[in-house]
């Protein structure tokens, strides 16, 4: 290698000590050769640094988006599913069990007490085996299931709009 | 608005599922990436098959970046990995087709040397020439410290060798590349005279 030139490029590139930049600023100052070949390097330097980068096609980037619709596409389900709303669901069906059985305790425990102290409670099985109510309580199940989905929907859609 | 993000607030909103925000990444870097691979095809063909397949990768991989690194040097780490993989599939698919392919890249050169107008012929036109024959890996080096902003140690990581095997490697291929174009040029002046 030679050496003056190897020094030289480190000297153009920052990357030697302290000492060995002033001692090659100093030989560049003095020493004809070493100016020289100090001139024809920053001219190298300066040619390489404006060569200009490749263009790519013109549909490169919706190629690449393509590609990623398509991986994404044949993601299984369940990668694709957002887990917030399987916990919601898993939530609700332990409260639901847990309502239930707390309700069936006290309805057991109030049947016991019931024989002892033949004290009669209002019947709710009317209202509870009700048709009615069923409908009642469908509607409102999908009414939430929709007014959540609106709001996730509006959610995504002021973040993205919010990115542009 | 859009330009004021950051990288990793691109990457962030990506994961987060918009996928017009790694559109945004892939619009930055695509000329960056493309540049690399064309590096080691030495066709626009390959070498946008390449710089795709890079971009996939990354999108599948993006959840485990650590910005432990800046994302472009992640990102050229993939590019030079999927291009040498890609380069060691086409050697050991074709090794005997690949001697004609180089045949036919030379003359192609040569032919377009021929034809080329006077105004073409500058010394970027030339310098472009030149580094398209330097080997893969010197034309890379150059590519990654002068356009892609990459340091001494971040072109290590990339290439996976140490930073002083990069310094090595960088002054080798600049003195290649001057020696390229001076013969390039007394070629021209030559062929002039």
């Amino acid at each position: 290698m030679n050496n003056m030139e190897e020094q030289l490029w480190s000297y153009i590139d920052g990357t030697c000590s302290e000492e060995e930049r002033i001692a090659i600023a100093a030989l560049i100052e003095k020493d004809e050769s070493w100016k020289n070949a100090f001139n024809n390097i920053v001219a190298v330097d300066a040619d390489i640094s404006a060569l200009t980068l490749d263009e790519p096609p013109m549909a490169f980037s919706y190629n690449v988006m393509e590609g990623i619709r398509a991986h994404e596409a044949s993601k299984p389900l369940k990668t694709s599913v957002n887990n917030y709303i399987i916990s919601s669901i898993a939530g609700f069906l332990i409260l639901s069990i847990i309502a239930l059985l707390l309700l069936t305790f006290a309805n057991a425990s109030q049947t016991t007490h019931n024989i002892a102290t033949n004290v009669h409670l209002p019947d709710l099985s009317a209202f509870t085996d009700s048709g009615v109510v069923k409908v009642l309580f469908y509607f409102d199940t999908m009414l939430l299931l929709f007014l959540a989905d609106s709001f996730f929907r509006r959610k995504r859609t002021d973040d993205v709009g919010k990115s542009v | 608005m859009q330009s004021k993000l950051t990288d990793i607030e691109l990457i962030q909103r990506t994961l987060k599922g918009e996928q017009q925000a790694y559109a945004l990444l892939v619009k930055t870097y695509q000329r960056y990436v493309f540049t690399l691979a064309l590096r080691f095809t030495k066709n626009r063909e390959d070498a946008e098959e390449v710089a795709q397949d890079s971009f996939i990768k990354v999108y599948k991989a993006l959840s485990s970046f650590k910005q432990e690194s800046k994302f472009s040097t992640w990102l050229y780490t993939v590019v030079y990995t999927t291009a040498m993989t890609s380069l060691r599939k086409r050697d050991k698919a074709t090794v005997a087709l690949d001697d004609d392919d180089n045949f036919i890249q030379v003359a192609d050169a040569a032919s377009t040397w021929d034809t080329n107008t006077a105004e073409n012929r500058s010394r970027s036109f030339y310098l472009s020439r030149a580094i398209t024959q330097l080997p893969a890996d010197d034309a890379t080096v150059l590519t990654l410290f002068y356009h892609a902003e990459q340091s001494l140690e971040e072109i290590a990581l990339i290439m996976g060798i140490e930073t002083n095997g990069v310094k090595i490697k960088l002054f080798r291929a600049r003195r290649r590349l001057k020696e390229q174009l001076e013969r390039d040029l007394k070629h021209e002046v030559k062929e002039l005279i």
